[in-house]
């Protein structure tokens, strides 16, 4: 292990460069967006040239504990993929930031302290680590999603970092416990700690408390509050970095948690599995119904990290022979990121030129523009888990390892029915994907609408080429999955101390193509029988509206959140804080009432009229006046007294 | 450690005392606030010079075989009196802008700079006689800051200020008189001086006695449940005042509890006993007592000195585990929360000083027309929130290792670890919104209004060093560490 700069640079150059280009940005806009350019280039060239190294570097005693990072397989490809995914939403924010937006410099400059901290928890090589950028990563991000400052985005962006901040808060618990308990926030050491450990219990709860805050962040249900609305408001490239990059820093605490620390460990594979199909179904279901084209996306997003926490739960129950679930969350996670990818900015592509993302207002608009349809159709397909794109790789291999264990269970003679009831949902959630990306493409690109009418170039040649790549990418893994596919997981392993598959997966195979045709009838009979019947109007000209038929009392943030994090519970704090607070308080007062009350400014005891006769006597020998100067006096005197005592 | 008879040690003491009075008479604004910097600074020089030689000892007054009142330069002494004497030539350079818009500025400047005299007097005491002499002189001596504007408000406040106050140093002088008896000696002694052969039998008595005092010196530092002073009397004093009164005058209260604990009882006798736990459930209690009702206050500078109220309770909380990791979590947090606690006065001040507002909703759009002021602030909330990699984080993660440290309440220690993370929450609850109002004030803000209002350099200057205190101490924390390790070292 050789201490490699690269690290710190990585981390550290983004930031510095932010900085440097808002100081540019005051004065030349241009020169300020290539400079943004060029910083993230260099990042991701720096990230790349990671690969193959067993990169190590430590800032010892920074902030306490000092800083450790580390560089090697499946952090280097994170690295990778987030360089890459910043390069091009760089390159596309100069066109889509062009009209209409304040506040540029400051958007500049958060995107590239948060790229620094973002590789700042990628490259950690512990929780503490990972918890200061995390931190950090949280604050900023949050300046992204705030941009535009509209009533809806400033609720949402408050909701987006209340969530994250009583996430990050639980974690640090959990952080102080697991540091207790194993002396120690190394994730490989931990890993040891726990496996030898006897008494798993006190693991486990600390554990669990630090899942909280990643699980926020990667806004598992129900800490999903958040997310569809911070990716529907936050300008397009901002969403784009968020459910590409940023939602996933949540869910490499959860790989580092599930993979590492608690290595092969059922238990806590099940906790994550539970969670994962809770959120992968909700996130479907939510998406169905939504009519707005960038809460679709930011429901899909939510859904598809279900699917991904699938994986990783399974990775535990499965212990030795988690192979295939090991390949298929680290796979998923990178697919995802680059169908995402395309998709938002597609999205931004559509808001840019409409200012809308209403389905029905957007109606129409990629009928006759094949290239944004192609990109769109990429990305749509990707997700969707069709064979030859390269969600379906993905989705195939987490579908096998379910009914790998199934398998083991049936050999054993134990009752398999939790697990097929997972394998069926799976396949439905993997049908509702379907139902609605068919909805928004049908929407966007198919039918007639009002905005049709938008004709001519809308996006310049820099927008068309990151996102043409962008799209090729989800093409390109999916036709070459042994060559791309395979390679990717292979590196990524170590992380996870997994073993390679035993024999090479056949992709395309009849018993794997099934699972994906069950799930494409799935959705087609979703799709024709439940968003067209309930979810869609057909209006006296014969075309469509969408519905948003959600009912608005299903909503947890409004009407269990809010009320009880912001009125009950305050209400009852405060009630006993003034309450405890206000006791001597209290008690002088009742001493002011009862005893030294100021009736004429004479101390009148209530019940013993003799013992304060001399003061009826009204303007007699008064020497001084009662109150402070008197009290004062008494006191001088009674410490002169004790003095005295004590000298002599 | 050897130990000289040493004039040099009255000079900290006595130089702001006379320089205090003499600037009392110079007429010139412009002179004056330079010459209290010149003294400030000197003072600076003279207290590290102090503090890096270490070992002076100055007898003032010798009244008879036990008692004296002594001044002895030790590593805890020195370690607060640098930092007081720091951060009150910040705060000082500030007020030589601010108080240009009231009134009174020579008797501001006079108390000013002769409390810094009075605050080294409680540094630097040998013995509880010295401590209990310059702690009660401290309070009188602050008083004119409290009630400086002279309003109704200002004059009941300071008085409930003086009533708390002396109310809570008599709670402790009757410890005085039985310290005098069963300790050895009243002398600070790292480890304690209690004379076991005599306490034999009398424990108990000596916990309560141990308990009043804290609670008397707990006064000084906002604990339970002879905290209701703070919030009033902060907020009316002017904001360099009250930012050095929240940053520093309490952590007056914060050392003579050292002093007690560690120096006079001892952690053996305590370690362990119902006191102990009794303490940390005040402190605890306090915490979460504070942010919440700063997190119900409206009145910016109110609302910072209920904030003081659960801050300062962490350090107590620290100390009262009386472990190693929970006196260096303490005393970090001394330090960090006197760097951001003054900042946030310093900007509420700034705020005042340029548009008169004084109620957090006022504050919107105020980052837009004072940058520098309000991302200083924003610093500061980061660090009393507890966000990496800012200080606060640092104390807070020693503190929280100390409480899930402790042997003996094991549950106490994790409640109050819970209870720090939600005090967190809420103190996050409580600045957060400013800094989002201020910054983000929404896109039917009205930016035609805005003007630039930034204050002058006398005032920004300040900030950012304090602010950039406050992130750059807490990412190098190294240095201070060593410190406050070697501090530890004489005590357990």
């Amino acid at each position: 292990m050789d201490m490699n700069l690269m690290l710190p640079f990585l981390v550290f150059f983004p930031m510095v460069g932010g900085i440097v280009g808002y100081w540019l940005g005051r004065n030349n806009k241009k020169a300020r967006n290539l400079f943004a350019s060029a910083v993230t280039a260099i990042v991701l060239l720096g990230c790349i040239m990671l690969y193959g190294k067993e990169a190590y570097f430590m800032i010892p005693n920074f902030c306490g504990l000092g800083l450790q990072f580390s560089g090697n397989g499946f952090r280097m490809v994170l690295a990778v993929i987030t360089a890459l995914v910043w390069f091009f939403t760089t390159i596309f924010s100069d066109e889509y930031f062009a009209k209409n937006y304040r506040n540029r410099n400051r958007y500049y400059l958060f995107m590239l302290l948060t790229l620094g901290a973002t590789l700042g928890i990628f490259l950690s090589a512990d929780f503490y680590t990972t918890f200061v950028f995390f931190e950090i990563m949280t604050f900023t991000s949050f300046v992204l999603v705030i941009h535009d400052e509209s009533k809806d985005t400033i609720r949402a962006a408050g909701t987006y970092l209340a969530v994250a901040v009583t996430g990050g808060l639980v974690t640090l618990m959990g952080l102080f416990m697991l540091y207790r308990i194993a002396g120690t926030l190394q994730i490989d050491l931990l890993k040891e700690a726990v496996y030898h450990a006897e008494n798993k219990r006190e693991f486990y709860i600390a554990g669990g408390l630090t899942l909280v805050g990643f699980a926020a962040k990667a806004s598992v249900v129900p800490l999903h509050i958040w997310l569809p609305e911070a990716y529907r408001v936050a300008p397009a490239p901002a969403s784009a970095l968020l459910a590409c990059v940023l939602t996933k820093t949540g869910l490499y605490g959860v790989f580092a948690l599930s993979g590492a620390v608690f290595f092969h460990d059922a238990n806590w594979g099940m906790m994550i599995l539970i969670f994962g199909v809770i959120t992968m179904l909700l996130g479907a279901i939510l998406a169905v119904f939504s009519v707005d084209l960038k809460r679709i996306l930011a429901c899909s997003s939510l859904s598809q990290i279900g699917f991904i926490m699938v994986g990783a739960g399974m990775q535990g129950i499965l212990g030795h022979h988690n192979a295939l679930a090991v390949n298929g969350s680290i796979l998923h996670f990178v697919n995802h990121s680059f169908i995402k990818l395309a998709l938002f900015m597609g999205a931004g592509v559509i808001y840019m030129n409409t200012r809308e993302m209403n389905l029905n207002k957007i109606k129409g608009f990629g009928k006759d523009k094949p290239l944004l349809k192609g990109i769109f159709l990429m990305g749509i397909l990707g997700i969707m888990g069709v064979p030859l794109w390269n969600g379906y790789i993905s989705k195939t291999l987490l579908h096998e390892s379910i009914v790998e264990y199934i398998h083991i269970l049936q050999e054993a003679g134990k009752s398999a029915t939790f697990f097929r009831t997972v394998e069926v949902l799976f396949l439905f959630a993997g049908g509702l994907t379907v139902a609605y990306m068919t909805k928004l493409f049908v929407a966007v690109f198919v039918e007639d609408g009002e905005s049709a009418k938008y004709k001519g170039k809308y996006m310049n040649s820099a927008s068309a080429t990151v996102l043409t790549i962008s799209a090729a990418i989800c093409l390109l893994c999916g036709i070459l999955p042994h060559q791309i596919q395979d390679t990717i997981a292979e590196i990524s392993r170590g992380f996870f101390f997994a073993e390679a598959p035993e024999h090479v997966v056949h992709y395309f195979s009849w018993v794997n193509l099934q699972g994906a045709i069950i799930s494409i009838c799935t959705g087609a009979v979703v799709y024709l029988f439940f968003i067209r019947k309930c979810l869609m109007k057909k209006e006296a000209d014969g075309s469509y509206t969408y519905l948003n038929r959600w009912p608005n009392e299903l909503n947890l943030e409004n009407k269990v959140y809010r009320p009880v994090f912001l009125t009950i519970l305050p209400f009852l704090g405060a009630l006993v804080a003034r309450s405890v607070g206000s006791i001597v308080e209290g008690i002088i007062v009742l001493l002011k009432t009862y005893i030294f009350n100021n009736d004429d400014g004479k101390v009148i005891p209530p019940e013993d009229a003799y013992f304060s006769l001399y003061s009826h006597d009204a303007g007699a020998r008064s020497g001084f006046r009662e109150g402070l100067a008197k009290s004062l006096l008494f006191f001088g005197i009674g410490v002169t007294i004790a003095m005295l005592y004590m000298l002599l | 450690m050897t130990e000289t008879s040493d004039i040099i040690m009255l000079i900290p003491v006595l130089f702001p005392i006379l320089a205090g009075i003499w600037i009392r008479f110079i007429k010139s604004d412009k002179q004056r606030s330079s010459l209290v910097l010149a003294v400030i600074a000197l003072e600076i020089l003279l207290v590290a010079g102090i503090a890096i030689k270490g070992g002076y000892r100055f007898t003032i007054w010798q009244m008879n075989d036990t008692l004296s009142v002594t001044l002895a330069a030790d590593a805890l002494g020195a370690f607060f009196a640098c930092m007081i004497a720091v951060v009150w030539l910040l705060a000082g350079i500030f007020s030589a802008e601010y108080m240009k818009h009231e009134e009174n500025v020579p008797r501001f400047f006079m108390f000013y700079t002769m409390t810094l005299g009075v605050l080294m007097g409680v540094c630097f005491s040998a013995n509880l006689l010295t401590l209990y002499l310059f702690y009660e002189m401290m309070t009188l001596i602050t008083v004119p800051l409290v009630i400086h504007t002279q309003t109704k408000e200002a004059i009941s406040a300071g008085i409930k200020y003086l009533g708390y106050s002396v109310f809570g140093a008599g709670l402790a002088l009757i410890g005085f008189f039985f310290l005098n008896t069963y300790c050895t000696t009243t002398e600070f002694v790292g480890g304690g001086t209690l004379d076991m052969t005599m306490v034999a039998g009398s424990e108990n008595l000596l916990l309560w006695v141990y308990f009043i005092m804290m609670i008397g010196f707990g006064c000084k530092a906002g604990m339970l449940p002879l905290h209701a002073w703070l919030p009033t009397a902060h907020p009316v004093a002017p904001s360099p005042a009250s930012a050095v009164l929240s940053g520093i005058i309490t952590k007056g209260g914060v050392l003579a509890i050292i002093r007690t604990t560690y120096y006079l009882f001892g952690v053996d006798f305590l370690k362990g006993t119902w006191v102990q736990q009794v303490l940390l459930i005040l402190a605890m209690a306090t915490v979460f007592m504070g942010s919440m009702l700063a997190y119900k206050e409206k009145l910016l500078k109110k609302r910072l000195a209920y904030s003081t109220v659960s801050q300062v309770s962490y350090v107590l909380f620290g100390l009262m585990l009386m472990s190693p990791i929970g006196f260096v979590g303490a005393l970090m947090q001394v330090v960090f929360h006197a760097i951001a606690k003054n900042t946030l006065f310093l900007s509420a001040g700034a705020i005042i000083y340029k548009t008169g507002k004084t109620y957090v909703q006022q504050l919107k759009g105020m980052g837009k027309q004072m940058p520098i002021v309000m991302w200083c602030f924003t610093i500061a909330s980061l660090s009393l929130v507890g966000i990496p990699p800012t200080s606060g984080f640092v104390s807070k993660w020693y503190l929280a290792q100390g409480g899930l440290a402790e042997p003996t309440f094991a549950a106490t220690g994790i409640a109050g670890v819970a209870i720090l993370l939600i005090s967190a929450l809420l103190t996050a609850g409580y600045l957060l919104p400013i800094v989002l109002e201020s910054f983000f004030p929404g896109d039917d803000f009205d930016y035609s209004t805005l003007e630039k209002k930034e204050p002058n350099s006398l005032m920004t200057v300040p900030l950012i060093i304090f602010s950039a205190g406050a992130v750059i101490l807490g990412m190098f924390s190294g240095s201070l560490m060593n410190i406050i390790i070697e501090i530890s070292g004489v005590i357990f």
